[in-house]
């Protein structure tokens, strides 16, 4: 059905038709994908036209990335942040680590 | 559909896994790194390192305060650290964040795994989007 959606804008009948599925059966589904936000839905009369909403996938995929790149970094700045700690200081200025 | 939904980050440490361990929950170093970013200014840094204790790490960045949040579920030094994080200023909700720490050579590899895309992205409905589509996959594939 997802595929069908992918072609454009379709009503409820069209999309069911290929299924050999009930109005019914193929409006349920819509329900479904439309809950899950994956599908926009237009009312126009007595017809009911649905359209793919492809920004929810896109959205998580952003996440992913987004959060791929933010804890790199973190790591590299820890990393960092280790590796200064363990170098000696290179002039004689008072440490700043806190005592234990 | 396999949409992943896990953010799985791995670094190899020359440091000791406890010193990387301690890293995170010492509020001194952790206040140096801990969601940090190169323009923001750190405001404050609470840690209260038990399991059931909570974190607050606050930047300010461009004048606003941005403000990490979560609770330290699994404490199990050095190696592992489950903590659940929120920013609350971008998003409501909470994921799980696990760091597994194991020894490797003179240092350490960590992993770090955040689960669950916010539902907000993925899950609208009791069953989640994964299922829906799952389901209608089979469905096509019955009908076709």
């Amino acid at each position: 059905m997802l595929r069908e959606l992918a072609s454009g804008e379709h009503n409820i009948g069209e999309l069911a038709a290929p299924f050999k599925m009930s109005f019914a059966a193929a409006s349920k589904h819509v329900k479904v994908l439309e809950g899950a936000g994956l599908l926009r839905r237009r009312v126009q009369g007595r017809w009911h036209f649905c359209r793919i909403e492809p920004a929810p996938l896109a959205a998580a995929d952003r996440w992913l990335r987004f959060y791929q790149r933010f804890w790199t970094e973190q790591l590299d700045r820890l990393d960092a942040l280790l590796q200064a700690e363990d170098r000696p200081p290179s002039n004689p200025s008072p440490r700043k680590r806190a005592k234990p | 559909m396999n949409v992943p939904r896990v953010v799985k980050v791995t670094h190899h440490f020359s440091a000791s896994p406890e010193r990387v361990f301690d890293a995170w929950l010492d509020p001194q170093t952790a206040g140096k790194w801990l969601f940090a970013t190169p323009t923001g200014q750190r405001v404050r840094v609470e840690i209260d390192a038990r399991v059931g204790g909570r974190f607050a790490i606050v930047d300010l960045r461009g004048g606003e305060e941005v403000e990490h949040l979560g609770e330290y579920l699994q404490i199990d030094r050095p190696r592992r650290l489950v903590f659940t994080f929120g920013v609350p200023k971008y998003s409501p909700l909470f994921t799980q964040v696990t760091i597994d720490i194991a020894a490797s050579g003179s240092g350490c590899d960590l992993t770090l795994t955040q689960e669950d895309v916010p539902p907000e992205y993925l899950e609208r409905n009791e069953g989640g989007w994964i299922a829906i589509l799952a389901g209608l996959a089979k469905l096509i594939a019955e009908n076709s």
